[in-house]
């Protein structure tokens, strides 16, 4: 039986060659596409599960205070770990993690040679055993135990020393430290949220030994005893706010333990943290969301296919069931049809996937390679996709064409199935409806991409480059350097920054009376140079930051913006030039100029108090040189620029970054989104088209006597071919009217996402409203319009 | 000899939105077993309306139908399937073969749905392809076919399970009078071994092949034409 049910199916499937194409182009793409994004969610959702002890390992992320607006965060003082460790039993262990200087890329010196490097952590020695580190050269139990010991993964070795061995060699840090290597590790692997390409000990640095509860810039993991109730060690921990830090200190005031396992995918509420492996399980979800989209979509084109086939095949059902199949049988029959198309589909939507992965890679920007396509719980996940395909599409045309009763074939009158062509038109729209809100949902997100990048941020960052500095041997180093750099040509203006905007301020309050206890949060940024004009800041009153301070001259210049002048409810910006402002740098600190509110961060984020300030004591160090520059030679501008770093500062690898490159990356994620989006709403319009196009062709196959009958009356081409894409039309503009309100509900509310955004203009929906009729009614007049010139003798000959 | 077929009263009306028409009404005669009989009346009295009861492929409105000593009015669609597979056998006016199986495969159908192993299968086709002469055109598809050959292709389907029961609308209706009495032929020598025969015909020349011709009007008898 199932052989006879396999052989018929067969033939149908071959019999119909334009429908099974159709059919298997666009299935095998909307699988394609689910495919590969399958690899990916498996991947993001099988972060940190491998390691022997990723059951009982949390990290400690932090409630702030009121003042700081009740944000949770993953960096916590360097008290909280060992505190833990101390007074809860079931912690058993723990380790703070620290990326090297807080973050910005160090600097490292290899022989003579120098070296970024983004990768370098400080860390407790319990990370090794806590994180499975597998040693390849030392051992995770001596590595640490001289002082000033560094060990490094197996590709940070290959990098820096190649097949040389490394164990014993010397890496200097930032001109700072001198560090010998004591291990090397296997490289972590890809799906740990733990990145790092090289550790050494927390302990051989001050922020080791100097414990204290009050700067927050360690991540902390916790490892508990197996079995143990979290919600109670939170409390515990939480207590020990109260125990350890009085109340003025106290601005956190709750710890939480979040899974280790859930770190990576769900960190979006989470402020910092030092890993770049984070994902968001937003995205998978909509992601997720959209790949099935475009299945179903391609489901659809079966349905709307095979019933719209229904006709045709209506003759051999009646025989069939005359000859006394019964609807078992014939349900089995459509099954096993439908089965044997899905598996091609899959097939060849598998084989397509791994040669779109590179594409897919760049599109996304995700790293999934052919191994992750050959996982076993994809493989597995291809034959239930299989499955489930065959019913989800295979069910409305088996169920309705089952039902088809052998009376048919006696009966003379052939009544149209309402029914069925009711469902297939509702189907159709459903396509299109989705197509048209893809489009229009594209539209929309480049038009806010484009208004991000030409909103005028407060600052010009176009042309100015940062130039890394922090591993300067001294002062006096940084000061010729500038001076050589601003006796360049091509440089109009060179500031030394303790951080480029919304990157590494310094986290301080202002307050209105210095006994306040709450104050107005701020970023601080040390600078040195005319900032205003490095970065093109509108000074609104007072002036710039003095260039030379007198040796004894204790005050604090500060250069704010308007959100601390209106926090500190001055009536105008000139009310505050030459007045004390407080600010927790210690000394007398003044209000030199105040400067437009600038949007130092992504313009998603509101914009907060910011100061500029100049010292002779400033608690923090120069990072960073930011250089304005006017050439129109790049390449040779850069080599002069690193020929005279070179010379300045001969131990310091030379990095640098432009300013207008690090903005445009703080929107990666949605340029991100903003690519995916476009290339599946590209899909789904295509597969739908497909639909279309076997649909119009069924149409004018079905219609051929009618259109002979029409032309031997005197229809003119146009006319048949105007005759035959109405309806479609109809349908596509029927979709508009769906897809319209819904679009503008969705990109209504992906938009609030941002402070600034883009008004919705009603031409959007217009214009996509003419693409998709443009769009079907080239699908549709192409069948349309082979009918319409057919001559009308053949024609009236079938039957 | 027994009454095969025994209907009494029996209704049947079709439900449009506007109107109901009367297809079947009251009708009652019987068919014996081994008997040959034509239903002959004007165009929309009701005869394919009877042959689709009798065939039990439509349920009656009301009154009897017995088929074999069993009342078979009322069984639900699984019944009849399984008592119409092992018992009747069809033969349509417009043949109705599958276009996509060839010859062979069209006749082999009804043994795949009734259960016959596959070796058995082989020799059921090839003998009843060899009886109606039609054996070295089995792996032809219908289309390749004449009207005649198709038709003899569809009786060839119709007698190959050995129903007790074979039942004819309007076979030569789409033939030429030469297959068209090839086609009587073969359902004279059918009945001749013993298969009972009701056929449904416009023509008076075809109806002179049976025992007995049922006249109807508007859904029920008028006359009997006893011919034997
Ligand atoms: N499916 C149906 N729906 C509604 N009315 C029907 C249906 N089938 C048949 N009828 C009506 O029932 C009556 C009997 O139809 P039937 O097909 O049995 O006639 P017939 O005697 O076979 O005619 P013909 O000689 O033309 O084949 C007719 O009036 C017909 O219009
Ligand atoms: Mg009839």
């Amino acid at each position: 039986m199932v052989k006879n049910y396999i052989k018929t199916a067969w033939r149908n499937i071959r019999a119909n060659k334009l429908f099974t194409v159709l059919n298997i182009v666009g299935l095998a793409i909307g699988l394609c596409v689910c495919i590969i994004l399958f690899a990916f969610v498996y991947t993001e959702l099988n972060f940190d599960n491998m390691y022997s002890n990723s059951e009982n390992i949390y990290r400690v992320n932090m409630e702030t205070s009121e003042e700081y607006d009740f944000e949770i965060w993953a960096e916590l003082p360097n008290a909280v770990g060992p505190a833990i460790v101390k007074d809860i039993p079931e912690a058993k262990k723990m380790t703070r993690l620290i990326k090297d200087d807080f973050g910005v890329t160090a600097s490292l010196k290899i022989g003579d040679k120098n070296y970024n490097e983004n990768g370098l952590y400080l860390a407790d020695s319990t990370i090794f055993s806590m994180f499975d580190f597998k040693f390849l050269e030392g051992n995770s139990k001596n590595a640490f135990l001289q002082p000033k010991s560094i060990v490094l993964s197996q590709s940070a070795k290959e990098r820096f020393f190649g097949s040389k061995s490394a164990m014993g060699e010397l890496i200097t840090v930032n001109n700072r430290d001198t560090l010998q290597v004591s291990g090397i590790y296997a490289d972590l692997p890809k799906n740990s949220v733990i990145d790092c390409d090289m550790v050494y000990n927390i302990k051989d640095s001050w922020m080791g030994t100097d414990v204290y509860w009050s700067n927050a810039s360690y991540e902390t993991y916790i490892q508990l005893q197996p079995n143990t109730t979290v919600a109670q060690i939170e409390d515990q921990a939480t207590d020990l706010i109260d125990k350890y830090v009085d109340k003025d200190g106290q601005y956190f005031t709750k710890f939480f333990f979040q899974p280790l396992t859930k770190i990576h995918l769900y960190s979006a509420n989470v402020q910092d943290g030092y890993s770049t492996r984070l994902g968001n399980i937003n995205t998978i979800k909509s992601l997720l969301f959209l790949s099935l989209l475009i299945l179903f979509i391609a489901c659809i084109n079966y349905m709307n296919l095979a019933t719209a086939n229904s006709r045709k095949r209506s003759k051999s059902i009646g025989v069939n069931k005359v000859l006394g199949a019964n609807r078992g049988q014939m349900l089995s029959l459509f099954y096993v049809e439908t089965a044997i198309l899905v598996l091609f589909s899959v097939v060849v939507g598998y084989a397509i996937s791994f040669l779109t992965l590179p594409l897919f890679r760049s599109i996304t920007g995700n790293d999934i390679n052919y191994h992750d396509l050959l996982a076993t719980p994809i493989l597995i996940g291809l034959l239930i996709i299989w499955g489930v395909i065959t019913i989800v599409a295979g069910s409305y045309p088996a169920i309705s064409m089952s039902s088809i009763s052998p009376l048919l074939l006696v009966s003379k009158s052939k009544k149209k199935n309402s029914a069925s062509e009711f469902v297939r038109k509702g189907l159709v729209v459903f396509q299109f409806s989705a197509s048209i809100i893809l489009i229009i949902a594209v539209t929309i997100i480049l038009q806010q991409m484009t208004f991000i990048k030409n909103k005028n941020l407060g600052y010009n960052p176009n042309g100015v480059l940062a130039v890394s500095v922090k591993s300067a041997e001294s002062r006096q180093q940084v000061r010729s350097l500038t001076q050589n750099l601003k006796r360049q040509m091509s440089i109009e203006s060179v500031s030394a920054v303790q951080s480029m905007p919304g990157l590494n301020e310094s986290g301080r309050s202002v307050r209105k009376l210095s006994t306040d206890v709450v104050g107005m949060p701020i970023k601080s940024c040390r600078t040195e140079g005319d900032i205003i004009e490095t970065l093109k800041l509108n000074l609104l009153a007072g002036s710039k930051l003095p260039e030379v301070i007198s040796e004894g001259d204790s005050i604090i210049y500060t250069l704010i913006n308007e959100k601390i002048i209106n926090y500190l409810d001055y009536k105008s910006p000139n009310d505050a030039i030459g007045k004390i402002i407080n600010t927790e740098l210690g000394g007398r600190a003044i209000i030199t100029g105040v400067v437009a509110n600038f949007n130092y961060n992504s313009v998603k984020e509101d914009i907060g108090g910011y100061m500029y300030y100049k010292s002779n004591k400033a608690p923090e160090r120069v990072r960073a040189l930011l250089i304005r520059y006017n050439t129109q030679n790049l390449p040779q501008f850069m080599g002069n620029l690193q020929k005279t770093f070179n010379e300045n500062m001969p131990n310091t690898a030379f990095d640098y970054e432009f300013l207008d490159k690090h903005v445009a990356q703080l929107y990666a994620s949605e340029e991100k989104t903003a690519h995916a989006v476009s290339v599946f709403s590209v899909l789904a319009i295509f597969i739908a088209c497909l639909g279309l196009f076997g649909l119009a062709a069924f149409t004018a196959e079905q219609r051929t006597k009618e259109i002979g009958v029409r032309k031997v009356l005197g229809a003119s081409v146009a006319g048949v071919t105007t005759l035959l894409s109405k309806d479609f039309l109809k349908l596509v503009c029927m979709a508009f009217i769906l897809a319209s309100p819904i679009a503008y509900w969705i990109m209504q509310n992906w938009l609030q996402d941002f402070t600034y955004r883009t008004p919705i203009n009603w031409w959007v929906f217009v214009l996509a409203g003419i693409a998709a009729v443009f769009i079907a009614l080239l699908t549709v007049s192409f069948q349309a319009i082979k009918a319409a010139i057919a001559n009308p003798i053949k024609s009236l000959r079938t039957e | 000899m027994n009454s095969m077929i025994k209907i009494k009263d029996l209704e049947k009306y079709y439900r449009t939105e506007e109107v109901q028409t009367v297809a079947l009404n009251k009708l009652t005669f019987d068919v014996k077993e081994g008997e040959f009989v034509a239903i002959m009346g004007p165009s929309g009295c009701g005869k394919s309306t009877l042959l689709n009861i009798i065939g039990l492929l439509d349920d009656p409105d009301g009154g009897s139908f017995i088929f074999n000593g069993i009342e078979v009015a009322g069984f639900n669609e699984r019944k009849r399937a399984d008592l119409r597979k092992h018992n009747i056998g069809f033969v349509f006016q417009s043949f109705n073969l599958i276009d996509e199986l060839t010859v062979y495969e069209n006749v082999e159908l009804p043994l795949i749905y009734t259960g016959v192993k596959p070796a058995d299968r082989k020799k059921r086709v090839e003998e009843v392809l060899e009886k109606m002469q039609i054996m070295h055109r089995r792996n032809h598809f219908p289309q390749q076919l004449s009207g005649g050959q198709q038709q003899r292709v569809a009786v060839a389907r119709a007698v190959v399970n050995n129903p007790k029961l074979i039942l004819a609308d309007e076979p030569t209706g789409n033939l030429d009078s030469s297959n068209g009495n090839d086609v009587m032929q073969l359902l004279t020598e059918l009945n001749d071994q013993g298969t009972t025969v009701i056929m449904v015909t416009h023509s008076e020349h075809d109806a002179k092949y049976s025992h007995r011709i049922i006249r109807m009007l508007d859904g029920h008898k008028v006359t009997e034409d006893i011919l034997v």
